[in-house]
């Protein structure tokens, strides 16, 4: 049996086949653009072939992320606040918390055992703070978005960032730079303050080993080290971290497939 | 039979009669109480007749109703305005005027009403003869400091002691209660005396006992509203019948009219319960609503929560909103000023704890309403609603594991809503609920 998740983010599109054990084997990662339906639908296709499979083959997709509601071909949608929950328990199953940095929003979630949602914060609407930020950096600086965690952590003498803000983040790289600060203390100091952010979040929610760390940010080492250092915990990272959404949702629609399978119905605790 | 009809509206509940006719009436009683309302102010503004502009948290209309001042309540009337799509334009031109966009969606709406000729969508909005203005919020002053600009009218305000930040509130009986009361009282007194200037009338203490008479039965009424959403379905939704019950409950405190509604609500209410007739076809989740609804988005805002099968069994606005009637107001007719003074303090100190101290008021909303979690909305031009609500949501779920969500917008800026971003938050909370409940049941 297979199935699938896709999850629709702000920044980039996320696809996962599972097979019924359940395990990964197939994804693929695009660009999100401005259509929301053919983005979908474009990272499913490309996760099936990976999975060496055909469409026909998957008996259900469940859409997650903010363009959820645009996977048109899915059997439901789940918010990407339950799928990483889920998703960071089958990748990490002693996770407590998870910490989601994604393109527009952060999420901080303590979860149960088996993957529920216990509680969650979300930033204000704004995206202050979140993966747009680094994006506003790279773009300042002329740096590739996957230099930027690599670089910070060469830096020996981070600036202060006064702002987490996305529409400042720019002029005050500048500022900085224009008073003679080096671009690896300029890019610590980003680093921080976004991660600051995210670790009061997390405060929201609680603190608990072990964290499981996800979302596209969680690529960025800058950041994962300074999150172990600022909760004092070590910081969960898979290989798999940035599908965590769309595992989440995988697992989702591979629960609606088993219990229909079983008992000829839809199922599944969520709807 | 249409007259046996009547005599059932006015005493419903008293009979053995089936009140099937019940069911909808309180909605169409309402509608018309407000028509009737907003035809008063029209009138009172045609005429030239005095009107006093109040506050819903602290209108001392018991007074006011005395002179025969017809009341307006800004704060009904810019969320009026909002629910009838017509703020943006008014918030733009309060922000023209100079009108920075963080002050109170409220207050914006209202300058703008104001500045554009007092067409409201509804009727005309009289211009104040006088300001009553308590400082059970802070911007109540300066807003009215506003009218006393644009129209030069005596405010009057009210100081009601009792913030005791961090020893809760002052108990009656005490000592310093007791000075309290007095010097309450001694403002009533003031009150008084400038209604009299204004009006040439003099206060009619008989008539002060039959206003207070009829808000204490008012309040009775009103305790017996809330508590039937204990019930199973809830009978009404504290967010959209609960508006109209506080805005009858406000604009009619001390009339006769206003008693007779809250009784028709109770008894619909009753019948409602009697039927098995829940606010929303099929409630799953019962919460609690801490703040206000988006009134720019006041559909949309409901059907996120009842697409989910989520009903707001409670909200704190009817408490604060609701001129502390649900504070126990119980006045003691023999003695009206005193015990006006007295009562007036206490529910006021009630509803400033409320706010300040809400903590274990929730706990014990959740428990005896059985809330399955509680929805906190911050607003953005409302720091006095909206302040320590992410501590509060962070306390309940910590200390009595009551799940929280919150969420952010404004009472009227549609500027300040989005969408996707409220709808996603929403779903979690609802899909995190649905995995408590089915945890709980496995």
């Amino acid at each position: 049996m297979l199935v699938a998740g896709v999850d629709v983010g702000s920044t980039q599109t996320k696809a996962v086949v599972m097979d019924g054990e359940p395990k990964v084997v197939g994804r693929s990662l695009i660009e999100t653009g401005a259509r929301l339906t053919e983005a979908a639908q474009e990272a499913f296709s490309l996760a099936v072939v990976d999975a060496g499979a055909e469409e026909r083959d998957v008996a259900s997709v469940v859409g997650t992320g903010y363009g959820r509601y645009r996977v048109e071909f899915g059997e439901t949608q789940v918010t990407e606040i339950s799928c990483h929950a889920r998703g960071a328990v089958f990748l990490f199953p002693n996770t407590t918390s998870v910490l989601d940095v994604g393109g527009q929003d952060t999420k901080a979630i303590r979860v149960g055992g088996d993957g529920q949602v216990l509680d969650f914060c979300m930033n204000d609407k704004c995206s202050a703070g979140t993966g747009r930020f680094l994006g506003a950096a790279s773009q300042a600086l002329e740096l590739p978005l996957g230099d930027l965690g690599p670089l910070a952590l060469t830096a020996k003498n981070p600036v202060k960032m006064t702002t987490t803000c996305t529409v400042f983040a720019e002029s005050e790289i500048l500022g900085w730079l224009a008073l003679g600060r080096k671009m690896e203390d300029v890019l610590l100091g980003v680093h921080v303050a976004i991660a600051s952010r995210s670790v009061s979040l997390l405060r929201r929610v609680g603190i608990e080993p072990e964290i499981t760390f996800t979302g596209g940010v969680s690529r960025n080492a800058a950041m994962v080290k300074l999150l172990e250092e600022l909760t004092d915990c070590p910081i969960n990272v898979s290989e798999e971290s940035h599908y965590c959404g769309a595992i989440g949702a995988s697992l989702y629609a591979l629960d609606r497939a088993l219990t229909r399978a079983a008992a000829g119905a839809s199922g599944g605790v969520l709807p | 039979m249409a007259e046996q009809k009547v005599a059932e509206r006015k005493r419903p509940g008293d009979g053995a009669a089936p009140h099937s006719e019940l069911i909808g009436a309180t909605r169409a009683e309402s509608r018309g109480l407000i028509e009737t309302w907003w035809q008063e102010m029209s009138e009172a503004d045609a005429e030239g007749r005095p009107v006093a502009n109040v506050f819903v948290m602290g209108s001392i209309a018991e007074i006011l109703r005395c002179f025969d001042l017809p009341m307006s309540f800004p704060e009904i009337t810019s969320l009026q305005t909002a629910v009838r799509g017509k703020q943006m334009e008014m918030l733009v031109a309060a922000e023209d005027y100079g009108y920075s966009p963080d002050i109170c969606g409220y207050v914006k709406v209202d300058v703008g009403l104001h500045l554009t000729g007092r067409n409201h969508p509804s009727g005309k909005l009289p211009r104040p003869a006088l300001v009553v203005s308590p400082n059970t919020c802070n911007t109540y002053i300066k807003w009215s400091e506003i009218w006393e600009r644009m129209y030069g009218c005596p405010v009057f305000v009210l100081d009601l002691p009792g913030w005791r930040g961090t020893g809760g509130s002052v108990l009656p009986g005490s000592e310093e209660f007791e000075r309290d009361r007095r010097y309450v009282e001694g403002q009533l007194r003031e009150l008084i005396a400038l209604c009299e200037r204004i009006t040439g009338k003099t206060l009619d203490l008989d008539r002060l006992r039959e206003v207070m008479g009829e808000v204490n039965a008012l309040a009775g009424l009103y305790d017996e509203v809330v508590a039937e959403n204990k019930h199973h379905p809830a009978p009404f939704d504290a967010m959209l019948d609960g508006l109209n019950y506080m805005g009858i409950a406000n604009a009619y405190r001390g009339d006769s009219r206003g008693t007779a509604f809250m009784r028709l609500a109770r008894d619909e209410l009753r019948e409602r319960v009697r039927l098995g007739m829940g606010a929303i076809p099929d409630e799953k989740y019962r919460l609690l609503l801490i703040g206000t609804a988006c009134y720019s988005h006041f559909r949309r805002f409901l059907e996120l929560f009842h697409s989910w099968g989520g009903v707001f069994a409670h909200s704190e606005y009817m408490s604060f909103a609701g001129g502390g009637i649900d504070r126990g107001i119980r006045y003691e007719l023999e003695r009206p000023i005193e015990s006006m003074a007295e009562q007036i303090l206490w529910s006021a100190q009630q509803s400033f704890s409320g706010i300040f101290f809400s903590q274990d008021w929730q706990a014990r909303i959740v428990r005896e309403w059985d809330i399955d979690g509680i929805c906190f909305h911050g607003i953005k031009s409302c720091r006095t609603v909206s302040t320590g609500l992410p501590d509060e949501r962070e306390w309940q779920m910590r200390t009595n594991d009551i799940p929280g969500l919150f969420i952010q917008s404004d009472l009227v800026d549609a500027r300040l809503w989005s969408d996707a971003q409220m709808k996603n938050r929403i779903d979690a909370f609802f899909e995190a609920l649905a995995s408590r409940k089915a945890a709980a049941r496995r």
